[in-house]
């Protein structure tokens, strides 16, 4: 039987209407908008669905591990409900979601307490920091390759072969399990749950650790320091180009367009 | 002088009498029996509760021939005509036992011939097989040359043997009786037919008009055997199955579907024949393929591959296919999917018999239930193969929508709005802020969500502020009512969101609840009860015209305009709420109210029902557009919508036909809202 | 402190040349360098890259080290690794610079794992910090919604750059510099992944989904010879070419290029909505686009309420001189 374990993170919704969007400015953080749930981090949820496709053709069990400050039960157990077989939940107060090194020294540390697994799967970058680093850190903190941007994954005995997409084509690489693969969109979009899943969700084991648990006693490393998060001014009014003729203003606006660094 | 105490060639005319009707009898209750084995195939069901009403409902709808009176219009009176089939047969069926079963098979002949009663009683036959005769010339006109157009599409052939049948017992009826009479005495003149008909016979020897009566009296006893033999085996099986039909209909409110236990792995939905239930089954049996689901059906009529019809048809057809084999394999509906399929060369339930674009096509109007003669129940048959689709099969329709509903509580992927938005400046008690209101205000998810419709809830807001009701807002604790998850067939999800729901309502002790949406309307107060919760509900309509009954509301001045009303299903045919909306409307002096021909219970759909407003429509012509050319044709300005759904198809409808300037579309909270602002414009 | 350290750039090879984010980082790079009094280095790797030094000097490099050996012809992440991290032993740069492309996406966090320093990804801008002299990288976060302003606290700073973000200098074939050829092991560590298979795919533009430049028709299109212009500017934009639902319904272009509550939902960078009025339908799918400029003939039209600039005019008479414009201004 396969082990597969899935890092998916907890974020603020990206889809959440814009007008919600607010930066705390002590905090450097958005704040979470009242009227909208939190989601699963999108390209975390292709990894889910890659897993799950495995897990549809062999033996497989899938793990799904979080880690954040507090994280919703409601939204987490949805992934038990899509098909996953396990939740661990890695919840602190420590655990600031912006710490992309401690992070996936964090998430490393959880897997060796796992101890077993085939394959590490997450996305390739989370919607909040959009760093796409944890899955190499992960990777080499446990001292095993890591294949980023893969869009199809099959495994083939103790291999995996991955597609991985390149710029302008693929690439398809094959490696030895154990492995951290990150998957992008193209992998699938997350399956909904079906009756069973939703019904069996309630019955799959939870566990909580915190960092005393994990043995995590040297504070937040981190490599990165953030000194400011700002949302750009947006002003919620059009320009609109005049000119004497339709060829002047179009001339205009793409001069605009370019000072504007859009093109 | 009964035939039947003849002899014939040495042999007892009793003995062929009973030779030939255990015959019959044996060949009819054959297939009986095959047909009743045929039901035990599908799932139990329980609708012998409210047993006595049943019966006699049963018997009160089928006798008053109600079942077909109620769907006669101008331009199909053929209910009149079936009316009189059917109490002619009745009366013929009657004569039947009376005259051959009793008087001939059974030789009590002496006691009926020449009695009063065999006077009154032969002629009020004569006459019957008169109209009989006329009803099945007309039939034959509308169904062979008319070419009516509901009974277009299906094959004639059985029809057409059925009213051959029918029509030469009644004309070997008459001819028996004028042969009798000029073989015997021919001075009578009851019963009348026969009669005349004796009269023209007057040149025959009596013996060979003896000769004649019977062995035309033989014919028409075979015919009838013939008939009894041919009934279950054709669509006349109808003449048993639907009337029982009517008396099993369901007699839970109209809008309510089934709820399931999801826990049950083998109960999630219909993927196979033997997870209808026997109920289900039957309705095929009923059906007497006379079309007029097919005509009333707005998928049907804007070519879509769904026909109420032939889904019911060829389900029957299906279950005679696959059912011998089912039986012998002693099917239990344990038998997966796959073993039905090969059972029959290969052929699925989904799929081969009933196409997935006929499964989403249907709109869950109820049109097609509403004019079924035979109580069928389409409905039920579509949501159950939707629902093994969306529970276990895991169809791609509808993903985008269900998956929001899952993770954001509001089927309205990327809307540009919070839950309170559309209540910013309004001064909105929000429940979970304060709790001490009288009525809660369920704005449903695309009154808070979607652009057009945010006005909808606004208007109603002000004219609640303004009539000084004490109510409030769930606000950012609303969630989806599940309307959309139940009618597309995810039941897990509706249940998880009703349940969240009938908790968060029940904490704060909510007892009313009045709404804007026929569909949370719907859900609400008639699907709610089966998950424990128990709310008085009513629909803006209503409450709006109990205001202005009240003198809460008025509007001080004229507002001239041209309008007209239309239905939404979930508030008309399924909930009966007809009148409210139109005493709303009228409560606008000035309003010049219209009203389209398919109106009330003949409501057509917009096409956004079934939580199809969350699907594209992408086959034939867009439903929605065909009823706005529906609007289009009583010249109104406006047309007059109680439901978002409705409004928004209704607007999309009129760019498309790129009518937008000259045909507004309003809901009845926005009319009003209008009326009441006096600084508006007198006209609408 | 950081005197005796340099600028590092991963220059990157397209077509047998210096690829454009090769020259965009050379440029940021010399920038950086020049501010903190230090030297640009640039490093190639591949096989038959002979001239390519000499192109990175005339971009502005100073040293420039090179692997030019037939196993590394193509990217493989341990082989690449070690080489990187061989240069930086010997180099100790204090910055180091990738692309955000699938090498750099891949290599730098890689290397930031293993200095144990961090790094900042897909860069728009860098500047330095008066205080500290260290970097400070701004990158988008919440989807392009905000940017973030990093600094890394360990050597050395590590960024990748988004490409087009940074201006390369002006090529002088005049500049000198020293180039460094690495002579690597041809014994290379056993690595435990393998390349199987490399396929170029004839890509049918760029997918809608990944796309940061999308231009969009609506019903004033008018039919499918008037998307053709759209996928003419849209070639120029290196971008994709979507609709609101009317023309996918009339079937001018496809259902897959629908942008809306029943179709895709995207957040471009810029978003070009040409002939289309702006059902709130449509605008869902597209609300979160960082600029949109929108070019309709009716003044009144939803779309001007989200845009960020407008043209009111029949688009027929707007577009060809736009996307004249536009090639030109790309081009520079």
């Amino acid at each position: 039987m396969k082990n597969i374990i899935v890092c998916m993170k907890q974020v603020i919704d990206p889809e959440s209407p814009i007008s919600l969007f607010h930066i705390d400015s002590v905090t450097n953080r958005a704040i979470p908008p009242k009227s909208t749930p939190p989601v699963m981090s999108p390209f975390d949820e292709n990894a889910l669905e890659a897993a799950l496709k495995i897990k549809d053709t062999e033996e497989a069990k899938v793990t799904v591990i979080s880690m954040g400050r507090k994280l919703a039960r409601a939204v987490v157990r949805l992934n038990l409900a899509a098909g996953a077989d396990e939740l661990i939940l890695l919840e602190d107060d420590s655990f600031d979601d912006f710490n992309t090194y401690f992070t996936a020294n964090v998430i490393a540390q959880a897997i060796k307490e796992i101890g077993i697994y085939d394959l590490i799967l997450c996305g390739i970058q989370a919607a909040d920091t959009n760093a796409g680093q944890v899955g190499t850190g992960i990777a080499n903190f446990l001292g095993i390759p890591c294949i980023t941007i893969a869009r199809k994954i099959e495994l083939s005995g103790d291999k995996a072969i991955v597609e991985r997409a390149l710029p302008d084509g693929f690439e398809v690489a094959e490696v030895q399990a154990p492995v951290v693969i990150t998957t992008s969109y193209e992998i699938g979009k997350l399956r909904r749950p079906g009756a069973e899943g939703f019904m069996t969700a309630g019955k799959k084991p939870m566990t909580v650790w915190n960092s005393q648990q994990l043995g995590i006693t040297t504070g937040t490393i981190g490599q990165v320091s953030i000194r400011q998060v700002y949302q750009p001014t947006h002003e919620n009014r059009c320009e609109m180009i005049d000119g004497v003729s339709p060829e002047e203003k179009a001339i205009k606006l793409a001069i605009k367009l370019k000072e504007a660094k859009a093109i | 002088m009964s035939p039947v105490a003849e002899n014939y060639f040495g042999i007892s005319g009793y003995a062929i009498f009973w030779i030939l009707f255990v015959v019959a009898i044996v060949l009819f209750l054959q297939r009986a029996y095959l047909l009743v084995r045929f039901l035990k195939l599908g799932q139990p069901e329980n609708r012998f509760d409210h047993l006595g009403y049943r019966i006699t409902n049963m018997l009160i709808v089928t006798i008053s021939q109600w079942c077909n009176l109620r769907t006669v219009k101008k331009n199909d009176l053929a209910g009149i005509g079936h009316s009189f089939m059917f109490w002619g047969f009745c009366l013929f069926l009657l004569s039947y036992f009376i005259f051959i079963g009793f008087g001939g098979g059974l030789g009590f002949d002496r006691l009926i011939t020449n009695t009063t009663f065999e006077k009154v009683y032969s002629s009020i036959l004569d006459i019957a097989a008169l109209l009989i005769l006329i009803s099945l010339l007309w039939a034959a006109i509308r169904r062979y040359i008319l070419k009516s157009p509901r009974l277009r599409g299906h094959t004639g052939a059985e029809a057409g043997i059925i009213l051959s049948l029918v029509g030469s017992l009644m004309l070997l009826h008459i001819l028996i009786e004028g042969f009798y009479l000029a073989g015997t005495d021919s001075a009578s003149v009851w019963p009348p037919v026969g009669a005349a008909l004796a009269k023209t016979l007057n040149g025959i020897p009596q013996n060979t008009a003896l000769t004649v009566y019977k062995g035309l009296w033989w014919v028409h006893y075979l015919v009838i055997l013939g008939f009894l033999v041919f009934i279950p085996r054709s669509k006349h099986l109808h003449i048993l199955a639907s009337s029982i039909n009517v008396g099993l209909k369901s007699l839970t409110p109209k809008g309510v579907l089934t709820a399931i236990d999801i826990n049950n792995k083998d109960n999630l939905g219909i993927s196979k024949i033997q997870d209808f239930s026997w109920k289900d089954l039957l309705d095929g049996y009923a059906c007497t393929v006379c079309g007029r689901c097919n005509v009333t059906c707005p998928a049907q009529l804007s070519g879509k591959p769904l026909s109420p019809r032939d889904l019911i048809l060829n389900l029957k057809g299906y279950l005679f296919e696959i059912g011998p084999s089912l039986i012998k394999n002693n099917a239990t509906a344990l038998l997966s999917e796959t073993a039905t399929a090969s059972a029959n060369h290969g052929k699925t339930l989904i799929g081969n018999v009933v196409s997935e674009e006929a499964i989403w096509a249907c709109t869950t109007c109820r049109a097609c239930q509403e004019v079924c003669p035979s109580s069928n129940e389409q409905m039920n048959k579509i949501i159950g193969m939707r629902r093994h689709l969306q529970m276990v099969a895991m169809t791609e329709t509808a993903e985008d929508p269900l998956k929001n509903l899952w993770t954001r509580g509001n089927p309205w992927r990327g809307t540009l709005y919070s839950r309170t938005d559309w209540a910013e400046g309004l001064d909105i008690k929000i429940v979970g802020e304060d709790s001490n209101i009288d009525t809660l205000f369920w704005v449903g998810c695309t009154g808070a969500l979607e652009d057009r419709s945010l006005k909808v809830v606004q208007a109603l807001a002000k004219l609640m502020k303004q009539a000084g009701m004490n109510f409030g807002i769930l606000g950012e604790e609303e969630t989806c009512c599940g309307d959309p998850s139940r009618r597309l067939g995810a039941e897990h999800q509706f249940q998880m969101l009703a349940g969240n729901n009938i908790q968060i309502l029940q904490s704060y002790n909510i007892k009313k609840i009045v709404t804007a949406c026929p569909h949370c309307f719907n859900t609400l107060k008639n699907e709610y009860p089966q998950l424990g919760g128990h709310f008085e509900v009513i629909h803006h309509s209503q409450l709006l015209a109990e205001l202005f009954k009240d003198h809460k509301l008025n509007i001080p001045q004229r507002r001239d305009c041209k309008v007209t009303y239309h239905e939404s299903c979930y508030l008309g045919r399924y909930n009966n709420i007809f009148d409210p909306p139109r005493q709303v409307l009228s409560s606008i002096p000035g309003l010049n109210l219209v009203e389209m021909e398919k109106n009330r219970k003949d409501g057509f759909c917009c096409g956004g029902g079934g939580g199809r407003i969350l699907l594209e429509e992408k086959i034939g012509q867009r439903i929605s557009e065909m009823r706005l050319g529906q609007a289009l044709e009583t010249k109104a300005e406006i047309v007059a919508t109680a439901c978002p759904f409705c409004l928004q198809m209704f607007e999309d409808a009129a760019k498309a036909k790129e009518v937008e300037e000259s045909l507004k579309i309003k809901d009845i909270a926005e009319l009003i809202a209008e009326a009441t602002d006096v600084s508006g414009d007198p006209k609408c | 402190m950081t005197n005796n350290k340099s600028v590092l750039v991963y220059c990157e090879i397209m077509n047998g040349k210096l690829a454009s984010i090769s020259t965009e980082l050379l440029g940021t790079g010399q920038r950086l360098a020049a501010e903190l009094g230090q030297e640009l280095s640039a490093v190639i790797i591949g096989y038959e890259i002979e001239g390519l030094a000499q192109e990175a000097i005339a971009y502005g490099a100073q040293k420039v080290y090179v692997v030019n050996n037939p196993l590394f012809k193509d990217y493989m992440t341990e082989s690449y690794l070690k080489v990187m991290e061989k240069i930086i032993q010997q180099l100790t740069p204090g910055i180091l610079l990738f692309g955000q492309t699938s090498v750099g996406r891949d290599l730098a966090p890689w290397l930031a794992f293993r200095l144990n320093t961090g790094v900042s990804m897909d860069c728009m801008a860098l500047t330095i910090e008066p205080s500290s002299k260290r970097v400070l990288m701004t990158k988008p976060v919440y989807g392009g919604n905000a940017q973030a302003v990093q600094v890394c606290e360990n050597d050395p700073q590590i960024a990748t750059i988004r490409p087009k973000a940074m201006v390369p200098l002006t090529k002088d074939a005049s500049r000198t510099g020293e180039i460094i050829n690495i002579e690597e092991d041809s014994e290379l560590i056993s690595t435990k992944i393998k390349i199987l298979d490399r396929r170029i795919e004839t890509t049918v533009g760029v997918k809608l989904e990944d796309a940061r430049v999308v231009i969009c028709g609506g019903r004033g299109i008018g039919g499918a010879e008037g998307f053709k212009q759209l996928a003419d500017l849209s070639n120029v934009l290196k971008g994709a070419v979507g609709a609101s639902r009317p023309p996918c319904d009339n079937k001018w272009i496809s259902d897959s290029q629908q942008i809306g509550i029943t179709g895709k939902i995207i957040s471009p960078d810029l978003y070009l909505a040409i002939g289309l009025s702006g059902s709130s339908q449509h605008l869902s799918g597209c609300a979160s686009a960082k600029t949109i400029g929108a070019i309709n003939k009716d003044p009144e039209a939803n779309i001007f309420k989200v845009a960020d600039y407008g043209i009111v005019a029949d688009w027929n008479t707007v577009l060809p001189a736009f996307t004249a414009k536009i090639t030109e201004l790309v081009g520079q």
